[in-house]
Order: C-alpha cells, then sequence, then structure tokens
C-alpha cells in the first residue's frame, strides 16, 4: 500500500506546479455554470417551487457539485494515455516494476484528482454562495460523508476510465467508447438528476454506474438523508468491486497476448 | 563452473501481424477478410551469462534484441523455450523479478519529469518497499558515485540528456538489483558524456558484482566495456565469443593508410585488397596470414611515402561485416 501512496503523492507534487494551468481550466466551468444558473432561473418562477423534487437553488447546487466531479475527473486525458500505452508498446515499462499496472494509473490519477478536485471544489463552492447566497442545508457528519462518496465517485470513476482504456488491447482504439461514456454521463449524469427522468429510463439510471459516479454524492449533498446514504455507499462499493474485477480482467487477458515491436 | 546469473534454453517468439494488400480495394478487402503474416522475432535462442559478466547483447535493427530484453524481464511470453533470470522465470513470477532486476531504456524515461531526482529515488525506493533510512544512505552512495550532487535537487525536465541517463541508472539501481539490463544507454549524448558513462558503469559493475546485460549500437560501449559479446541477426545467435577472440580473428588483417610523393599504381593480388585509391593517397588492408605489412610497405615503394599510419580494422568493421555475413 505504501508503494501507491508514494505514487499517490508524487503525482501531487507534480500537479502542484500546474495550479496555474488547473485555473485557466476553471474558466469552462465558471461558464457552464453560469449558463446553467440562467437556465434555471428561466425555469423556475419561483426559486422556493419544486420541480421533480428539487427547488431552484438545490438544483443549481446539484449542477455545481456534478460538474466539479466532472471536471476533476480529466478522464479523457486518462483514456489516452491509456489507449496510447498499450498500442504503443510504452506499458511494458510498467509491466516490469513491482507495482500493479492498474494500481499504478489508478493511485497516480487519484493524485492529479485530488489536486484539481480541491481547487474546483473551493471555486465551486465560493461561486455557489456568490450566485445563490447561501448553501443547502449541511452538517459536519453530511459534508464528511459527501467527500466519502465523492472520492468512492472519483475511484469508480477512475476505473471504468481504465477499463474502456484498457479495451485498446482489443480494438485498434478505445477513445470512441471513451466519447460515449462521457456524453452518457454528462446528458444523464450531470446535468439532470435521476428524477428528472420518466420511468423506465429513471428506474434503469437508478441501478446504472451514474448513480454511483455522479447522482450519489451530488444528491447527498444538496438533500442529505440516511437512507440515501446507505443506499448511495451500497451501491458504489458493488460497483467499485465489479469495476475492479473486470478491469483485472482485462488486464490479465490483455497482457497475455501483448506485442511490443521494435525497439 | 560460474553462477549463471541468466539461462537461456530454445527461445522462441513469433509475432503476428496484419497484412494489407496495397490500394484502396485492398483497403476494402481488408475489412472483410484480414490477413496476418508471422514473424519469427526471436528462433530458438540459448545461451546464459555468468554473474557479474558484462555482455554485450547486439544485432542490427529488427534482429530480436528488444524482444529477448522483453523476455528475460517478464514483459513478454515467450512461445517456447525456458529462461531463467537469478533463477526465476520471468513468465511464473514477473513480480518476484522485478526485485533482481533493474531496467534503463535509453529511448525511454521512466523518471518523473517534474520532480527532482532525489524525489525520483525516493519514489523508486518506495516502489522496491525499501525503508526510509536505508534509502537515504542509498540514494547518498549512488549519489556519490554517479556524481550528481550538482543537480539532485533540480527538476529532471531541467537536466542535459547525460545527467538525465544518469539519474535513470540511479533510479534503477536504487533497489540493488543483481542484473542491469541497459538498452542503449548512451544513445544521443556527446563523446565525453558517453566516456563518463562508460566509466561510471564500469565502477558499478566493479564494486557491486552486478551482473550487466547491454545492447547498443554504439561499438564504444561495447568496447569499452564487454568481455563477451553476443551477435543476433534473424532472432538467432550468429557469434557467441570473447572480445579478445572476435578482435583476434580479425586481427590478422591490417589497414595500410599511405601518403605517396608520387602515383603508384596498385591492384589487388593475394593478400592485398585496395580499399581506397585517389592517386597520392591509398588504403590497403593486408592479409597477415598471406603476405607481410612489410611486403605491402616494398610494393608501395618507402621511398615514395611521405606518411604512413597502420591499424587494426575496427571493430565497428567487424561488426557490420559480420552482420552483412549473414544476410
Amino acid at each position: 500500500m505504501r508503494k501507491y501512496l508514494y505514487i499517490f503523492k508524487s503525482e501531487v507534487m507534480t500537479n502542484m506546479q500546474y495550479i496555474f494551468n488547473l485555473l485557466v481550466g476553471f474558466i469552462s466551468y465558471f461558464i457552464l455554470i453560469f449558463i446553467f444558473l440562467n437556465l434555471w432561473k428561466y425555469i423556475y418562477s419561483d426559486s422556493n417551487e419544486l420541480i421533480n423534487g428539487y427547488n431552484m437553488n438545490q438544483m443549481i447546487w446539484y449542477v455545481i457539485i456534478t460538474e466539479i466531479l466532472w471536471m476533476s475527473l480529466g478522464g479523457r486525458k486518462l483514456c489516452r494515455k491509456i489507449c496510447e500505452d498499450v498500442r504503443g508498446g510504452n506499458i511494458a515499462y510498467n509491466i516490469n516494476k513491482p507495482y500493479s499496472y492498474i494500481g499504478y494509473i489508478l493511485s497516480s490519477h487519484l493524485g492529479s484528482v485530488v489536486v484539481k478536485g480541491s481547487i474546483f471544489t473551493i471555486l465551486g463552492m465560493l461561486l455557489g454562495l456568490i450566485f445563490l447566497g447561501k448553501f443547502p442545508h449541511l452538517t459536519l457528519f453530511s459534508i464528511i460523508i459527501v467527500l466519502i462518496t465523492s472520492l468512492l465517485a472519483t475511484i469508480i470513476n477512475t476505473l471504468f476510465v481504465i477499463f474502456i482504456g484498457l479495451f485498446s488491447f482489443i480494438i485498434e482504439d478505445a477513445n470512441p467508447f471513451w466519447w460515449l461514456y462521457s456524453k452518457v454521463i454528462l446528458v444523464f449524469g450531470t446535468l439532470f438528476p435521476i428524477e428528472y427522468f420518466p420511468g423506465i429510463i429513471k428506474t434503469i439510471l437508478s441501478y446504472s454506474p451514474i448513480y454511483a459516479v455522479s447522482y450519489g454524492p451530488a444528491k447527498l449533498f444538496v438533500d442529505f438523508s440516511i437512507p440515501n446514504m446507505v443506499n448511495v455507499i451500497i451501491v458504489q462499493i458493488i460497483y467499485l468491486i465489479i469495476i475492479y474485477v473486470l478491469c483485472l480482467l482485462i488486464y490479465r487477458k490483455g497482457v497475455r497476448k501483448l506485442n511490443v515491436n521494435g525497439g | 563452473m560460474n553462477e549463471k546469473a541468466i539461462i537461456v534454453k530454445n527461445l522462441s517468439k513469433t509475432f503476428r501481424v496484419k497484412e494489407k494488400e496495397k490500394g484502396f480495394k485492398g483497403s476494402i478487402k481488408s475489412i472483410f477478410k484480414t490477413k496476418y503474416r508471422e514473424i519469427k522475432a526471436v528462433n530458438d535462442l540459448s545461451f546464459d551469462v555468468d554473474k557479474g559478466e558484462i555482455l554485450a547483447f547486439i544485432g542490427p535493427n529488427g534482429a530480436g534484441k528488444s524482444t529477448t530484453i522483453k523476455m528475460l524481464t517478464g514483459i513478454l511470453f515467450p512461445d517456447q523455450g525456458t529462461v531463467e533470470v537469478m533463477g526465476i522465470d520471468p513468465k511464473k513470477k514477473r513480480k518476484k523479478l522485478a526485485y533482481e532486476i533493474g531496467t534503463v531504456f535509453g529511448q525511454k524515461e521512466q523518471l518523473w519529469t517534474h520532480l527532482t531526482p532525489y524525489d525520483n529515488f525516493k519514489f523508486f525506493g518506495a516502489i522496491y518497499d525499501i525503508d526510509d533510512y536505508t534509502v537515504e544512505k542509498r540514494i547518498k552512495e549512488l549519489k556519490d558515485m554517479f556524481e550528481l550532487d550538482e543537480f539532485i535537487n533540480t527538476p529532471v525536465r531541467n537536466l542535459s540528456l547525460g545527467q538525465r541517463i544518469r539519474c535513470e541508472i540511479v533510479a534503477s539501481l536504487i533497489h540493488k538489483p543483481k542484473i542491469l539490463f541497459l538498452d542503449e544507454p548512451t544513445i544521443g549524448l556527446d563523446p565525453v558524456v558517453k566516456e563518463n558513462i562508460r566509466t561510471l558503469i564500469k565502477r558499478m559493475n566493479k564494486e557491486y558484482h552486478t551482473t550487466v546485460f547491454l545492447t547498443s549500437h554504439d561499438v564504444g560501449d561495447i568496447e569499452k566495456l564487454c568481455k563477451r559479446i553476443i551477435i543476433v541477426n534473424h532472432g538467432q545467435i550468429v557469434l557467441d565469443d570473447s572480445m579478445e577472440n572476435l578482435k583476434y580473428h580479425y586481427l590478422n588483417k591490417k589497414i595500410v593508410e599511405a601518403k605517396m610523393k608520387e602515383k603508384v599504381n596498385l591492384n589487388d593480388e593475394d593478400g592485398i585488397t585496395i580499399l581506397k585509391d585517389k592517386g597520392y593517397n591509398l588504403k590497403i588492408e593486408v592479409d597477415t596470414t598471406k603476405r607481410s605489412v612489410g611486403d605491402a610497405i616494398k610494393l608501395l615503394n618507402p621511398n615514395n611515402i611521405i606518411d604512413i599510419n597502420i591499424s587494426n580494422i575496427p571493430l565497428e568493421d567487424i561488426i557490420s561485416d559480420i552482420y552483412k555475413r549473414d544476410k
């Protein structure tokens, strides 16, 4: 475990040198939140009105949280890196080290997410406070739970990206799968809560990874309840196990047929 | 008998490579039916390496060197044959093997470029489960040996190539590997830095008795570092001999370069081959088993010679001759 903590720490140290770059990335976050703020303000005639169980403030906080989770993930970059590692043979130089490749990628990526996530969280909260004037009802306990579930969501999401990236062992380029995944998460998990979708879609989404990687922590932030907390954590643990096993399977199968040509 | 660090028996590896017929038609065809061609990258290779030995494992591009290294380090799975590295089968116990070996690939970076060498070494220490006290001691020891004092706290991205390679080697030595695999460690370096790296590798081999498995296209590396040389081509060993023997076999050939007062007309004859004839400047090869160097000089007429240089055939030529012979 110590080695993975060290990988994590090294990535944090590396990312801390690029804080300014992260601030530039925040501009697109700001624009997105600003658009949604105006959109919801337009839709809600009265800010206390409830649409699908959410008032206006909750709706906007929901998007602020899911967008923090999504934008600090940096999934596209990670997926591209794994695809290149597999196709270009770079993965070879990780294979002969005494750690697991999945563990290495996961812990190093979490290092970059944590730095990015911390900055985005601080700025996102400030943005919410400036626009909306107040937080949803929070307690110390609910804040801790939101942080824990956000971390679990990020780990699961990262493993999903790793899984998609490792598909490069089977097909030439796994990036289109990533594109598909990111769009599904964007539409069904980031912009609107699950309650906004009609009957059968809502049921499917409640059992889908979206519940674990995006909806869960955001829902707990805007509307905390113990039954919800238990639900979210159980679903997250189940998905964590499933996706980790899937990653291991595809990796083990892939490495056996690895071809590293030339130099 | 010497203890063995590496034992390879009948090792083979075949790659399947996609093939496409030429042109647009070929592209359409390949969608429905993919053709594969088999390439035998390594073909029935057998050799062993003694503990503490520095071995040059060389060959032209595509000869199967890197594939062999990758099988020795557990990255690739062999199709046939057996490999034992420090008594471990890389195929079965890759992680265990990782603690016994170090690798430096001149063309690939394994250091974190945004961190300093010191942070990198600490990182590698943690990866190999070494406690902080031991790592610090080891870093100090290697820092002195590889003369890193000046830049140990400068981010790797700001180092020169020579400094970076030194750090790469140190990083791969942190866990005291028994075998160090060096894949073109001096590529792209200037002659002075190359020399420096060679001296350091030699010193390391002497002090720690680390076995060194070296591949390089740089004859200087091979000549200065290795006592034994294995040449592979088309996935097979074409020569496995001591450096001394290799040179000895070719030493009976001498190169005579002469600057003449007047033009001479020489033709190839038994034991003498004209390599270059520019009228006043001549370069000839003398096979001393057939003719003496004295004979050659007599042919040129000593009174006609302004300057003369007699030398052995450069190792580079010997090696490329072996490569060509095997084609």
